[in-house]
């Protein structure tokens, strides 16, 4: 099977120039933001509704609808925030995108603002994403002295200010309402809601938070129109979708693919296949924090419908994969952890259940692990799922019900034999669980 | 119920005002949710996710800390739904993961919302064979108060009282998951006012009281509801007694009052009335002070007042029964209007007011107010739980104006507009325009909001200045509300009883109302004004008083006149004492009478609302002392008189008879044009001297409070503008002496743009100055500043605080 298709986000990737504000503009830049002043918020909003543009964070929410939203009569501000805090686990989508193409995320970000009436639109980049940032910046100061951003945008009487953040290292910052506490400068933690941010958002005013490849398809719509855009992908899920496939894979990478496309296209024809011609056994269809599926769906639809009656997420689109050399419990450790590191504290689940749950992983697959330990891995995915303070917490339980669910055996035959199969017999390893004093994370009082 | 909602909680019906909370409406039935995070104070955090229930319709278990009702909800608690018994089981397992479980040696044990929830809807064991958590521990946030980051379960309702009540941000939540942890800026100390709130608060004992660490067991406790004995917030305290000494004192809730909230004087200084110096015996001076009988003491008492002059000044701190039966006493058997319960000259017909309108503004008016004056009043420092109101009523949006001499820790949420108390007094005498732009906006706001305006009057416009009549005629001529308030605990109970050379019980005076009082208590004899508490010393000192009775007061640490309250006791020839004991007064006293502390009598004090709150007895009086009301009508026997009532309930029968609300006219001074009005303080030489005591002194009160004192009291400096120190030549001073016509003293200088050009600053009572021993007889004067030679100001920013 073979994809044919027109590239979207990607297609000019190729030319490094596009970069450049000259080399984008060049390319017809801008030129939808143009189209978008003359237009006015409610249509911008409706065409953006009529393409069935879906948010790309994960969630997959209607992005004009999210927009309508926005109360337009509060005497408030409102505000427009790109969400670049693109952190989760084997993505890296989003980086690539406003690395090659950054006018193109401003030029989406201005169309936006300009939908929903707002003067002052932040772009929030992830810490590490250090060069990305720079980048950011300097085509920034590009569009600024290009005339497409601050007074009189791009010749018209519309003012546009954009402020690059750089968040300062927590994926719970990716969460939108957890963002705005850290664009606000107050600690990384998600807000109740309700008020949702679209009424009561960044300084409690109305606010739009939108992924990066979200925003980055906005330019064209506007200028090729809802119908265009339908053109690509499903009727749920029209469009294109950026895809990070990495791990146990012969060509790791973003590709950039129609909704829809079947998974085995994405791994065999793109990803030239698992490494080294080994079996798939597993892999994410949206990052570490959806549900595992196994070689059985393989030739699941990569849309949001699909990957869902699947029992899984889309996510973020990071595909990860895993043959049969590797092992779920170890794997499932190391994603815990990481859910663990980056739980912000607030809630109880989260903060002392993932500790938990990697501590136990880490026993089970050192050989430590006991029969009743298989009933409680059991019980503490049921016990955070849906019950924390925001979603974290159930990409935790994600990993901890899905690798139970399809590798239970792997699980059991851990325990039985008192090591990882996958693994050679360490003859240095202990046999006694309460013998394994965890470290605790060192604390020192100040 | 108009706009309520209706909903069902496991299967009842329950109609709730739109907007509560579900965990809210289930308290209404009597349904229990456990939770840790929730307070009905702060804001919803749905942060420990202990409170689930299920709401039908609902794919998901919701906290009901957080989740408003509907019109038809249903509703299903951990009684009749297994999910949410089942999760809130296994949140409890999460929460004690880390928990260290040393219950036997933990304050809290007994006592503790974990312990007792965890009992209640926690599993009976463990699952969990990995090693805690661990932390260093105890960490001293300040003198007062301990963290223990093992045993806290970061509810973080701690951090969110200091964010959002006190405004005190001093503890924050700092790192992120198991990591996560309540701490403090390196160097810094909790050093809020408020802070013991937190412990208390505290669902864990993560933080805990120094003065109560190790102390005693809850169930070794017998706990006695009472009245905060401190300032005239009138707090509702719970006395945790031990062997008939006082171990704790705990916040009450009250939301009339002092909702949940105590600050910290309140809390940790009552150790006062286990003073060794206690004395519970009368005492009769013959060769020295000796023990005698009461019946011996007062006959002996009585001879000496019989046909003298007497004069009577008493403390702030007596209950309302005591000083009616004083001003009772006065009137009708010792035959004078000398008495008095005040220390300045006092606020003329705002006082008039208040002690014939109670609750003319309550702590719900000013929660409730839309704009608010507060002039003359450090709430912070001198009626803490109205601090809280008026943040309270910030935070709900009320626009607040204080008009001081200094910056008060309002300053966060209200305009200050710093003055002298001349200048205040100018302002608030104005009509129209004042020329000052910010007092002049206030007013206009007053203006604006009519009845949702209070007008909040302090004691720093009872001064000579005066400007307490002034706010009341500016109050009432925008249409707002009006209050003096009076700092102790009960001097409003004073005022309201008649201890003071005008005013008769209810605010009546020999031309308004004495009829009233002489049908309740037959002639009084003496119809002209007596002698103030000034006047009162002075006339002792000039030999023209044979007899003066103090109760509960020592003028030689209260007055504010040092010397001359010295003199006076020199000069007077026979003096009673009634107090729990005799202190610097030994010298002077020729007779000593055993007071009943505030913690062994019935009783009622009133709050500066003019809230009249019973207290009872935690314990007996100790050996032969006896309340204040019961010593006078005592003494009015032995005079060959009778007060009339012999049981509490005779007193409060004949109190009713003249206590209640009744409306008065009001000889208000008239509105000037404040551009004539004559500027008299520019012409004075010096600066205006401002003193008013601190929260935390070396007030009798905080006596034995050493936690307290270490963490909360400042020691004695002076404070100056910086242009005044400027043209004094003194602004790289470390020390400046501060020179009256009375005294001078040498103090540390703080130079600071946050008190009004022209003023300088002392607090009245702190280590290294006894105020009054600069004054003479007002709690102002004029001060001249000088440099101390050979000392040079340390850097520090513009931050000064209390």
């Amino acid at each position: 099977m073979s994809l044919e298709f027109e590239p979207r986000l990607t297609r000019d990737w190729d030319d490094p120039s596009v970069a450049t504000l000259a080399g984008y503009v060049a390319k017809g830049g801008y030129g939808a933001l143009r189209a978008a002043l003359e237009m006015s918020g409610a249509d911008l909003i409706q065409v953006v509704k009529d393409s069935g543009l879906r948010g790309r964070g994960g969630a997959g929410f209607p992005t004009g609808m999210k927009w309508s939203f926005v109360p337009q009569d509060t005497g408030k501000p409102t505000y427009v925030t790109a969400n670049y805090d693109e952190s989760e686990p084997g993505t890296c989508n989003n980086r690539e995108l406003a690395e090659r193409d950054p006018h193109r995320l401003i030029e989406g970000t201005a169309i936006a603002a300009k939908a929903i009436e707002c003067h002052l639109a932040f772009i929030y980049v992830r810490g590490e994403y250090l060069w990305q940032g720079m980048v950011m910046q300097r085509a920034l100061e590009e569009a600024y002295a290009g005339g497409y951003l601050g007074k009189g945008i791009a010749g018209s009487d519309y003012d546009l200010e954009i402020v690059l953040h750089r968040g300062a290292g927590a994926y719970i910052c990716g969460e939108e309402t957890a963002l705005l506490n850290s664009l606000e400068g107050l600690r990384g933690e998600p807000r109740l809601r309700p008020p949702f941010p679209a009424v009561e958002g960044l300084y409690a005013s109305p606010t739009v938070i939108n992924n990066v490849e979200t925003l980055m398809n906005v330019p064209d719509i506007v200028a090729r129109g809802a119908d265009w855009f339908r053109s690509q992908g499903t009727e749920k899920s029209p469009g294109t979708k950026m895809f990070t496939i990495s791990g146990k894979v012969e060509r790791p990478g973003n590709y950039e693919i129609p909704m829809g496309t079947p998974f085995r296209v994405l791994l065999e024809d793109l990803g030239g296949g698992v490494l080294h011609g080994r079996a798939l056994k597993a892999f994410t269809p949206g990052g570490s924090s959806t549900p595992l599926l196994t070689a059985a769906s393989i030739d699941v639809s990569l849309d949001y419908e699909s990957i869902a009656e699947a029992g899984s997420l889309l996510g973020t689109g990071a595909v990860m994969v895993m043959d049969d050399t590797d092992c779920v419990v170890e794997a499932a450790e190391r994603m815990v952890r990481f859910y663990a590191h980056e739980s912000c504290g607030k809630c109880t689940p989260c903060r002392e259940g993932s500790w938990w749950a990697t501590r136990v992983l880490g026993r089970l697959e050192d050989g430590l692990g006991r029969e009743r330990d298989i009933p409680l891995m059991h019980d503490m995915g049921t016990n955070f799922l849906f019950r924390a303070f925001c979603a974290l917490a159930d990409g935790t339980a994600a990993v901890i019900t899905s690798s139970l669910e399809h590798f239970g055996d792997e699980y059991e035959e851990h325990v039985r034999l008192g090591r990882c199969p996958l693994r050679a017999p360490d003859p240095q390893a202990g046999t006694d669980p309460d013998a394994l004093a965890m470290a605790p994370p060192s604390e020192v009082a100040s | 119920m108009r706009g309520g909602v209706t909903l069902t909680v496991d299967g009842k019906e329950v109609t709730v005002p739109k907007g509560t909370l579900i965990i809210r409406a289930a308290e209404q039935l009597g349904i229990e949710i456990p939770r840790f995070c929730d307070h009905p104070l702060l804001e919803p955090a749905g942060a420990c996710r202990q409170c689930y229930v299920q709401i039908e319709g609902q794919p998901k278990l919701a906290t009901s800390c957080t989740v408003g009702v509907a019109p038809g909800m249903v509703v299903k608690t951990q009684n009749t739904d297994e999910t949410v018994a089942q999760a809130q089981e296994a949140n409890l397992e999460f929460l004690l993961l880390n928990h260290p479980l040393d219950c036997p040696i933990c304050d809290r044990g007994g006592e503790c919302p974990l312990q007792d929830q965890t009992i209640a809807y926690g599993p009976g064991d463990t699952r969990f064979i990995e090693a805690k958590r661990t932390f260093v521990k105890p960490i001293p946030l300040s003198p007062l108060v301990n963290l223990d980051r093992e045993r806290c379960i970061l509810c973080a309702r701690c951090t969110r009282f200091c964010d959002e009540i006190s405004g005190d941000r001093f503890i924050e939540l700092f790192a992120r998951g198991a990591g996560e942890r309540v701490s403090i800026a390196a160097g810094e100390d909790f050093e809020s006012p408020f802070s013991g709130n937190t412990v208390q608060i505290c669902p864990v004992g993560a933080l805990t009281a120094e003065p109560y660490r190790f102390v005693a067991r809850p169930f070794d406790l017998s706990t006695v509801d009472s009245i905060c004995p401190h300032c005239s917030a009138g707090c509702n305290v719970k006395v945790d007694v031990r062997r008939g000494e006082v171990v704790r004192q705990l916040a009450r809730s009250d939301y009339d009052v002092n909702d949940a909230w105590l600050c910290d004087k309140g809390r940790f200084a009552f150790r006062f009335p286990d003073a060794p110096e206690r004395l519970t015996t009368p005492l009769i001076r013959d060769r020295g002070l000796e023990p005698a009988s009461f019946g011996e003491v007062l006959t002996q008492v009585a001879g000496r007042a019989a046909g003298a002059r007497v004069a009577i000044l008493t403390g702030g701190r007596l209950m309302d029964e005591d000083y009616y039966a004083l001003s009772k006493l006065a009137r009708t058997v010792l035959r004078t209007n000398d008495l008095d319960h005040r220390r300045s000259p006092g606020a003329g017909e705002a006082e008039r007011y208040v002690a014939a309108q109670p609750l003319s503004v309550s702590y719900k008016d000013v929660e409730r107010a839309k704009v608010i004056l507060v002039a003359g009043l450090d709430a912070e420092q001198e009626i803490p739980i109205l601090h809280l109101r008026l943040r309270k009523a910030a935070a709900r949006g009320a626009r607040l104006w204080v008009l001081h001499p200094r910056r008060t820790r309002l300053h966060d949420v209200a305009a200050h507009i710093l003055t002298s108390p001349e200048e205040a007094a100018r302002l608030l005498a104005g009509e129209g325009p004042t020329g000052n732009a910010a007092f002049d906006e206030a007013v206009g706001a007053l203006r604006d909001a009519g009845e949702d305006a209070v007008v909040i009057a302090g004691e720093r416009l009872a001064g000579p200045a005066g400007g307490a009549e002034e706010a009341m005629a500016l109050a009432f001529d925008a249409g707002a509300r009006f209050t003096y308030v009076t700092r102790r605990a009960n001097d409003r109970g004073a005022l309201r009883a008649g201890v003071h050379p005008r005013l008769l019980p209810g605010g009546r005076t020999s031309a308004d109302g004495l009829d009233e009082v002489e049908a309740v208590w037959g002639p009084v004899m003496d119809r002209e004004p007596g002698r103030d508490a000034r006047a009162i010393l002075q006339a002792c000192a000039d030999g023209d008083i044979d007899v003066l009775f103090l109760v509960g007061v020592d003028p030689l640490r209260d007055a504010p006149d040092a010397a001359l309250a010295l003199r006076a006791l020199q000069n007077v020839p026979y003096t009673v004492v009634q107090s729990l004991e005799l202190g610097s007064l030994e010298p002077f006293a020729s007779a000593f009478l055993p007071a009943a502390a505030f913690l062994e009598k019935t009783g009622h004090v009133t709050d500066w609302e003019g809230r009249g709150q019973m207290l009872r007895p935690v314990r007996g009086a100790p050996g032969l002392s006896r309340p204040d009301w019961e010593i006078a009508a005592g003494l009015a026997l032995a005079c060959g008189g009778d007060l009339g009532f012999e049981t509490l309930e005779q007193l409060h029968e004949e109190m009713a008879r003249l206590l209640g609300p009744r409306p008065i006219t009001l000889a208000l001074p008239p509105r000037e044009d404040p551009a004539s009005a004559s500027a008299s303080a520019s012409a004075s030489e010096g600066l205006a001297l401002v003193t008013y005591p601190l929260l935390v002194d070396e007030g009798r009160l905080s006596e034995r409070a050493d936690e307290l004192k270490a963490a909360l009291e400042p020691d004695a400096f002076v404070e100056v503008h910086p242009e005044d120190a400027a043209a004094l030549g003194i602004a790289d001073a470390g020390r400046a002496r501060v020179r009256t016509e009375a005294g001078e003293a040498e103090l540390p200088l703080r130079v600071t743009p946050h008190i009004a050009p022209g003023t300088v600053f002392v607090p009245f009572n702190q280590p290294g100055l006894a105020a009054n021993t600069l004054l003479s007889g007002t709690f102002d004067a004029r001060a001249t500043l000088e440099a101390v030679a050979g000392t040079a100001a340390e850097a520090v920013g513009d931050e000064v605080s209390a």
